[in-house]
């Protein structure tokens, strides 16, 4: 039987999901630390899948404002994919590569937003590079688009791309440690119905042999 | 002015909210979303919807809500229910932003907002009811909230003064 939902995954799936998530991660923590010139490590993140509502919710309240870089995903696997910064990481971030920090989002200026939309890209890249890798599958990526704005708002865009097929978002959370500090981090991976398919055929097998 | 100790009542996303005679409707961020208020002067009954895409045409999901033509109709229904009348109806809407700038992605997912807005439009043309005023497009997220014991509409955007619609 194939999937409909992001919530028919079973515990399999997601222990598979949050292998990947602990593998693309590991691998984007690495790719970031090259670029802040401090050793970033991560957590192993937590799969969840949360309808709408529930997720702001459980991200922050929808008028938080965060900053938040989305990339589009085509060939074998289609959907967006969505990496949100908030302040305390933003701030970390910019101390570490720019040597300021900033006490609103309203003092992000061009040079600022080029950065973090690169550190969201590597994020998302590699772990983008990491399913494909595991999964055997072609992953091409847009150029990033960015964000700062309300949470309810910036997450409404993926939303409304699944919006036809689901109610429900797929977080990614885990912990990025610099240093002493810990900074919480959310990848949201969102493929379409037919590429989530797709993918569990290839990492979990047996979704299509089901029936 | 907005009775603060009114009660808040909030409407999510893919939501609808109806309330009569006094309380505060909210539906928070709007971004490529669109927030409806209908309100009927004459006995105080307001609604507040908050959808996210244009049309239920095709759609696996069961949330009539999420969609404009659907939810708009579905909102007309339940008002009719209550005593409001088409020929009172004001109209006030919100929303339909873009949210990203400055990539593929953006392009592609960016003209939602704008289609949301075109088919809010269309469909309240199709049910008769003028949009008396109305706070579309742009680029940044918006809060909205109706008052239903004035019917009065405003709007709150990051970085700027609330504002009444």
């Amino acid at each position: 039987m194939s999937i409909k939902s992001y919530e028919e995954l079973d515990g399999m799936a997601l222990d598979v999901m949050r292998e990947i998530g602990s593998i693309g991660t590991g691998s984007a923590a690495t790719a970031l630390s090259a670029l802040v010139g401090d050793t970033i490590k991560m957590t192993v993140p937590e799969i969840q899948i949360k309808e709408f509502n529930d997720a702001i919710d459980h991200l922050g309240g929808p008028e938080d404002i965060v900053a938040a870089i989305l990339v589009q995903m085509s060939e074998d696997v289609k959907g967006t994919m969505l990496f949100l910064l908030r302040m305390d990481f933003v701030n970390a971030v910019l101390k570490r590569i720019l040597g300021k920090e900033i006490e609103n989002f309203f003092q992000l200026h061009e040079m600022e937003i080029s950065v973090l939309t690169e550190v969201g890209n590597i994020m998302l890249s590699s772990y983008a590079s990491a399913i494909s890798t595991l999964a055997g599958m072609d992953i091409h990526l847009s150029v990033p688009a960015i964000a700062v704005n309300m949470l309810g708002g910036i997450l409404a865009v993926p939303m409304a791309e699944l919006g036809y097929e689901t109610d429900q978002l797929m977080l990614i959370n885990g912990k990025l440690i610099l240093g002493n500090e810990k900074h919480d981090s959310t990848i949201l991976m969102l493929p379409d119905i037919e590429s989530l398919n797709k993918l569990m055929n290839k990492l979990v097998g047996g979704y299509d042999q089901q029936e | 002015m907005i009775n603060k100790n009114s009660k808040e009542i909030k409407v999510g996303i893919a939501d609808m909210k109806i309330a009569r005679q006094e309380g505060v409707l909210i539906t928070h961020a709007l971004g490529s979303c669109i927030g409806i208020t209908i309100y009927d002067p004459m006995i105080k009954l307001g609604a507040l919807i908050h959808i996210m895409l244009p049309e239920a045409t095709g759609a696996k999901s069961s949330s009539v809500y999420k969609f404009a033509d659907t939810g708009i109709k579905e909102t007309l229904r339940k008002l009719g229910a209550f005593g409001g009348r088409k020929n009172r109806y004001i109209c006030k809407i919100a929303g339909g932003a873009q949210m990203f700038a400055g990539g593929g992605a953006a392009g592609a997912l960016g003209h939602i907002g704008e289609r949301n807005a075109e088919s809010v439009k269309k469909v309240m043309q199709e049910e008769g009811i003028r949009i008396q005023k109305q706070d579309v497009g742009g680029t940044t997220a918006r809060t909205m909230l109706m008052d239903v014991s004035t019917g009065e509409v405003k709007l709150r955007i990051i970085g700027k003064p609330e504002i009444i619609l």
